[in-house]
């Protein structure tokens, strides 16, 4: 059976389509042959799948092939039988008749005849050729169809249809692709059984000797075939995976050796979308095919079929497990293989992979299967691009690739090749090898910038040298001390063992340059390393086929072209894909390889990114990898900014990234440039190296208004010490945002060292709230940086990037203002006005040092301190103490609690500097003060007690206390102190004598809280009164001294009669118009009580006082010249608005010959005194009446007048300005109301209109 | 052999990661540890596609190359355990007992007090078991 592969193939290759047979019976065909094929392909078609279920087929494609045709006659029944896909699956029979006695004698036996086989699917199309006009023609045909009909049509199915040629009917087009369906349906059916049967059957031979997988194969394929021609794709996709898996199970079982294949020319290319690449028949073997190129077939065959079901998505998905999983079976045979095919294979097919399917995704499906496919174009870019190193690696371009981690990862565990033998250098190679030498040579490993030394990565799994020369033919395995000794033999002296580490094979290969390398060329010799790379590029040159490939492995820029177009390829779709990351990281590589050219900007876009993601997720050491190559790449772009921020990111990374020598390279570029002149200077973020924190502990609290001092912790990560020109804080105020931030600064420079510093910051006057650190700011030459990295109090911490959670821990309470002291008199009561007395002030801080403070005092009017004292200051509580102490007994009542304190005070310009000692207590300041009052006390009528005036007798006494660290704080106070004459007195005439003696009582009211202590007392008589006897005015003498305890009053009796004599005598003179009681006396009281003696001011001095109240003595009115008299009112009541008439009788009690004064002696001048708000007078309110000189003469004073208000009022009164008021008697004597009511009511305004 | 062991944090942070290569290469597993994210981020964001439940730790064969192979092993806290390996058919039974291992040293370290959560994990006791662990790592050890 296996013969038929052949022609099986050509078969396949001939029929695409189904065929449906045509037996023309009556020569209808090229009448209706037309209108037949008009139906094709078939619109829709209802087949049956293999598992029997519908499915519906759009354009199934069909043939219509006569049964006479050569096509179908000329087979033989057992090709029939094998190839039986190719069979019609519907039989159509023409016919036309129309005698009925016709069709019965000659038609219906070759009808039955035709119809007999019954493996055939049939179908009779009656062709009705009757004109319609033509009745009786119509009539007949009619007559046949439907006797065909009876014969031909059975209960289960129609058979029959009808076309009228002239006027087809539609629903007869409807019919006929039924029945064509129809009877495709159940020919495929009956088929795929027959097939599936004979699978069945010789799948169960699987296991015998005669099991041959070609016949399996062509059974299988021809089901997977048909199903194919049936537009059954999915179902012929199950029959070819179905025949892969069968197939790798006959292969791998263990016993037959068969041929792998590949070694055939043009092999290395992969076939995986040709799946007519080679013939079948080229590639059988045996009982079996070759695997090399028969997996690769069945695969063609399963794209094809997945491109026709429009499953790109799916192309890529086998076609990328395929290439993995056929890679690994390629590895299993590199020993018969040629060099290298596996590589130059797994390229081809890849991008072979990618050709195919980057054109037909449409990019219509679903995001997710979009990302898919991007994904896996991305796998097939990235592997065809390790494969392309590698063998780039081999022919010696490896010293130009990147060492990065990303090549490293791929290409230093992926094994080298395993060919049976190595290639051996080619004959007259040296040229090549000289070049490959050179090329060595000239590679200069591109020095990292800031002289960063690592170890480069590998790129290769073992050393090549030592893989090449182990696999040579000549050489036993594991030469490794030959190798050693040729070389010591060839004069290089360096250590064997180091030139064999992965890592230095370049400069191993720099050893080898001898100048006889025409001689080195030996056979028996291990290779060296450009040996080895020019005999794998010979070798691979017979390897590879494909022109593309070729050229790019021919020269070291081809090389890179390729590779770079593999690179991006690979980073564009994985781009678009999930995988981010692999993408990023090859960005790097594109990076890499557009700095290698020069092309700095791209190069540094593309590092940017790959920092940026290796940055974001914390991976430092990729980081500091990378990050110097960007930090390079900005630095020749003279991107300053790029680059200060480069260096700083390298200077935060974790310290066991570099060394130290290379972390204070970074400082030394970041120093230099900050003090290099820039164009424009750019600000700079060091969060990540400059951390800072408040102190640990309470946060630092001031008082409103005050300045204080922060002492803020600051991390440097700098590994040298540096200069910071400037250094400000921002201070957020966390109560009220409003406000913004503040700044503060500290204005000296500061050196951090590396690690914590302390550092101090003065704060300004800050508005009241709790305070959070902000933002680091300062300077570093020209260059203004910030930090917002708080560090927990610990040195900075790399894996922070994902804490950004501010510390809300404040470093700064600034208090709501408050009172901070308080100062207040010390004593309530009063003290002695005119008199030096202590003033204590109580001056009390409220938790709040009052050190250096500076009180100033301003006294106010009438008072005046006394400068050439001191003053004193104790302290307030202990002045208490004292105090009851001294109540207690009479012990001392100062102690020496603090000898140092100065007790004493100068006041300097109204200044008073505070003590330090006094800062934190209360103390008591007493200062000397004098009150100073001009006016004399006046004695009061004991009759109308009239008290001094308090407000005479209150100071005033600014003051203002600057205190505070700044004496910022300002405390003004304004302290009212009240001063007042020892004693007020009140006077009455106690008794009025029959002979004119006058007992005039002068009581003393003592006002202070203090004894007073009275030693004398005189009375100073004005002019008009003298004393009885004509004595000194004094009393009894030994009533002297008289004690007046605080608050109570004594009496002292003067008796004095009135001087007629003197009131013609002293007309002259100055007349002493008061009367002066002298009081001499002495006070005792304590100055923390109130008034006291001023003799404690000055020792020594006499302790008596002096003290004068004037008197104001009246001749008593028993003389009176004249009299005025309210006359009472008609009325009994006044009121409101009534005109009244007020009268005053005036009369004349005595001649009043004796007045010189009076000019006009026959008028009296008189005023009315009125309230004008209670009274409004009509007419004149003064005037002269004429009164006789005459005694008893009257005369009678009216005023008309009207009151304003009602109630209780003062009514006018009459004065008689010429007169004295000491000559007049009024009545009544005294001020006296009058009763005003309200007016009447009017009714007149309430009457309606 | 185990080439590579990794933990990751929830943010995709390295946490810990040890080379059991030998040489001095650990920098291409970290690469290979980080790009293996990109798969493990595949999986978690798209669970429809992934094969494996998500109500399952195990990852299962994140990385199929023809050189090595990365398995993923996922938290509840989303911390990655990965393990890179260049033994190309190991069972996955063994791989999963592994990873119960490799996770209960891990829950036990950062059990510590003095561990802070988020950060790298510097106990030398992890390190010392995880060796261990890798060590007795064999392809059928486990059941």
């Amino acid at each position: 059976m296996a013969n038929y592969l052949a022609q099986f193939q050509a078969i396949k290759n001939t029929s695409d389509r189904l065929v449906v047979a045509v037996e023309d019976v009556s020569d209808l065909w090229p009448s209706v042959k037309e209108g037949l094929e008009k139906r094709l392909p078939l619109k829709k078609a209802s087949l049956n799948n293999k598992t029997r279920n519908p499915v519906y087929v759009e354009n199934l494609q069909a043939e219509f092939i006569l049964t006479t045709d050569s096509r179908l006659r000329s087979r033989f029944p057992q090709e029939q039988y094998l190839f039986w896909f190719r069979e019609p699956y519907a039989t159509i029979v023409l016919v036309s008749c129309e005698d009925l006695d016709e069709f019965k004698t000659i038609l219906k036996p070759r009808l039955k005849l035709i119809v007999q086989n019954e493996e055939r699917e049939w179908f009779i199309v009656f062709v009705s050729k009757a004109h319609p006009n033509n009745d009786q023609a119509t009539k007949n045909a009619k007559k046949v169809y439907a006797r065909l009909e009876v014969d031909f049509n059975t209960r289960k199915r129609e058979r029959c249809c009808k076309l009228d040629l002239n006027g087809v009917d539609a629903s007869f087009w409807e019919d006929f692709d039924f029945k064509i369906v129809e009877s495709i349906r159940n020919t495929l059916d009956r088929r795929a059984q027959f097939y599936e049967e004979e699978i069945r059957k010789m799948s169960e031979q699987r296991l015998m000797p005669v099991w041959n997988f070609c016949n399996f194969f062509i059974l299988k394929e021809s089901l997977a075939f048909m199903f194919e021609m049936a537009h059954l794709h999915e179902d012929s996709l199950r029959e070819y995976d179905e025949l892969e898996l069968c197939y790798i199970e006959t292969v791998s079982t263990p016993g037959k050796q068969r041929d792998f294949g590949g070694l055939e020319h043009g092999d290395d290319q992969a076939a995986l979308l040709k799946p007519g690449f080679k013939p079948l028949s080229q590639i059988v073997q045996d009982d079996s095919f070759r695997e090399f190129e028969f997996r690769q077939y069945l695969f063609a065959r399963q794209v094809k079929l997945l491109f026709r079901l429009g499953r790109p998505l799916e192309v890529v998905m086998r076609g990328y497990s395929f290439i993995i999983s056929f890679s690994k079976t390629l590895a299993l045979h590199e020993n018969t293989l040629p060099f290298c095919l596996r590589e130059v294979w797994v390229i081809s097919a890849c991008l072979a992979i990618i050709s195919s399917t980057s054109s037909t995704y449409d990019g219509l499906a679903a995001p997710d299967n979009e990302k898919e496919f991007y994904r896996l174009h991305g796998d097939l870019y990235s592997l065809c691009r390790i494969k392309f190193m590698r063998l780039a690696y081999l022919i010696g371009y490896g010293v130009e690739i990147e060492k990065s981690p990303v090549n490293s990862a791929s290409l230093s565990m992926l094994p080298w090749p395993k060919p049976s033998i190595w290639p051996a250098v080619p004959e007259d190679a040296s040229a090549k090898v000289l070049a490959k030498e050179k090329l060595i040579l000239q590679a200069n490993p591109r020095m990292k910038h800031f002289n960063i030394q690592r170890k480069q990565l590998p790129l290769e799994p073992s050393s090549l040298l030592r893989e090449a020369n182990r696999r040579r033919a000549s050489l036993s395995v594991g030469n490794l001390s030959e190798l050693i000794d040729y070389r010591q033999i060839d004069g290089s002296g360096i250590d064997g063992h180091q030139k064999f580490s992965p890592s230095t094979t370049n400069s191993m290969s720099r050893t080898y340059s001898g100048p006889n390398l025409e001689s080195s060329l030996s056979l028996d010799r291990p290779m060296r390393i450009s040996e080895v790379h020019v005999a794998a590029e010979h070798a691979l040159e017979n390897t590879v086929t494909d022109p593309d490939l070729l050229k790019s492995l021919s020269s070291l820029e081809e090389f890179e072209q390729k590779y770079m177009e593999l690179t991006k390829g690979a980073a564009d779709n994985y781009h678009h894909s999930w995988w981010k990351r692999h993408g990023v990281a090859l960005d790097g590589e594109i990076a890499a390889l557009c700095f290698k050219h020069g092309n700095y900007d791209l190069a540094a876009k593309s590092y940017e990114k790959v920092c940026a993601l290796y940055a974001g997720e914390g991976w430092q050491d990729l980081l500091a990898e990378v990050l110097p190559n960007l930090a390079e790449c900005q630095k020749i772009l003279n991107d300053q900014a790029g680059y200060l921020s480069s260096c700083v990111r390298l200077l935060s990374l974790e310290d066991g990234l570099f060394l130290a020598k290379e972390r204070q390279a970074f400082q030394l570029e970041v120093v230099r440039l900050a003090h290099s002149e820039m164009k424009h200077p750019v600000p700079l973020d060091v969060s990540s190296l400059i951390t800072f924190s408040g102190n640990p502990g309470p946060p630092l609290q001031l008082c409103d208004g005050d300045p204080g001092t922060l002492p803020v912790t600051v991390w440097s990560g700098f590994p040298d010490d540096i200069t910071l020109e400037s250094l400000s804080l921002t201070l957020t105020n966390t109560l009220n945002t409003d406000e913004g931030v503040k700044t503060i600064k500290s204005s000296d420079a500061h050196i951090l060292k590396p690690g914590r510093n302390v550092i101090k910051l003065d704060v300004p006057p800050q508005k009241p709230g709790s305070y959070v650190l902000g933002v680091l700011t300062g300077q570093i030459g020209n260059l203004r940086f910030r930090s917002h990295n708080f560090s927990k109090g610990g040195p900075q911490d790399n894996d922070d990037f994902m804490s950004y959670e501010k510390p809300t821990r404040p470093v700064l309470k600034v208090l709501k203002p408050r009172t901070l002291v308080d100062i207040s008199a010390a004593v309530s009561s009063a003290l002695l006005m005119n008199e030096l007395q202590w003033l204590g002030l109580i001056v009390k801080p409220i938790d709040y040092s009052l050190k250096g403070s500076l009180l100033s005092i301003d006294t106010g009017p009438g008072l005046m301190i006394d400068e050439s004292h001191t003053i004193d200051i104790n302290e307030y509580a202990k002045t208490m103490e004292d105090k009851v102490h001294a109540h207690d007994s009479n012990t001392i009542t100062e102690n020496n609690t603090h000898p140092l304190e100065p007790k004493q005070l100068y006041i300097e310009n109204g200044k008073i500097a505070l003590p330090d000692w006094a800062s934190d207590t209360s103390t008591t300041l007493w200062f000397p003060v004098h009150a100073i009052d001009d006016r004399m006390a006046r004695a009061a009528s004991a009759d109308s007690p009239h008290r001094q005036n308090m407000v005479d007798g209150m100071r005033t006494i600014a003051l203002k206390l600057e205190f505070g660290a700044f004496r910022n704080q300002i405390f003004e106070r304004t302290i009212a102190v009240h001063f007042t004459d020892p004693f007020y007195v009140t006077t009455r005439v106690a008794n009025k004598c029959n002979d004119g003696t006058l007992l005039l009582q002068a009581t003393i009211h003592s006002q202070v809280k203090a004894t007073l202590c009275l030693y004398d007392a005189w009375l100073d008589l004005q002019a008009g009164f003298v004393h009885v006897r004509k004595e000194n005015g004094r009393p009894v003498s030994s009533f002297f001294p008289l004690v007046i305890s605080p608050s109570s009053t004594a009496g002292i009796l003067f008796s004095i009669c009135i001087d007629n004599m003197a009131i013609a005598a002293d007309q002259n003179e100055v007349v002493q118009a008061e009367s002066i009681l002298n009081v001499m006396y002495g006070i005792s009281g304590d100055r923390s009580n109130g008034a006291h003696s001023p003799t404690s001011l000055k020792l020594g001095s006499s302790d008596k006082l002096f003290f004068k109240v004037a008197i104001a003595l009246q001749r008593p009115i028993l003389d009176p010249c004249i009299a005025v008299g309210f006359v009472p009112f008609s009325s009994n009541c006044l009121r409101v608005g009534q005109l009244i008439n007020m009268k005053w009788r005036v009369e004349r009690l005595k001649d009043l010959e004796a007045s010189p004064s009076s000019s006009c002696k026959d008028e009296v001048l008189y005023e009315v005194d009125a309230n004008p708000e209670i009274w409004m007078i009509a007419g004149r309110t003064m005037g002269h009446a004429l009164l006789s000189n005459a005694r008893g003469s009257r005369t009678e004073i009216t005023v008309t007048c009207m009151p304003l208000v009602s109630g209780h009022v003062r009514p006018p009164q009459l004065g008689l300005p010429a007169m004295d008021d000491a000559n007049i008697s009024c009545n009544p004597p005294g001020p006296h109301l009058v009763c005003v009511l309200p007016p009447t009511l009017s009714s007149s305004y309430c009457i309606p209109a | 052999m185990i080439a590579c062991v990794a933990v990751v944090g929830h943010q995709n942070n390295p946490l810990y990661l040890q080379s059991f290569t030998g040489a001095d290469d650990a920098l291409k597993l970290h690469h290979i540890v980080h790009c293996s994210l990109d798969v493990i981020d595949e999986r978690v964001n798209n669970p429809k596609r992934s094969v494996i439940t998500l109500n399952e730790s195990y990852l299962g064969l994140l990385y199929p190359t023809e050189s090595y192979k990365v398995y993923g092993y996922l938290s509840n806290t989303k911390v990655k355990f990965l393990v890179v390996t260049t033994d190309l058919d190991v069972k996955d039974t063994d791989i999963r007992s592994f990873f119960r291992r490799f996770h209960a040293a891990y829950v036990d370290a950062v059990s510590n007090p003095f561990h802070v959560p988020g950060k790298k994990i510097i106990s030398r006791i992890f390190a010392a078991r995880v060796s261990g662990i890798v060590k007795a790592f064999a392809p059928g050890t486990y059941g």
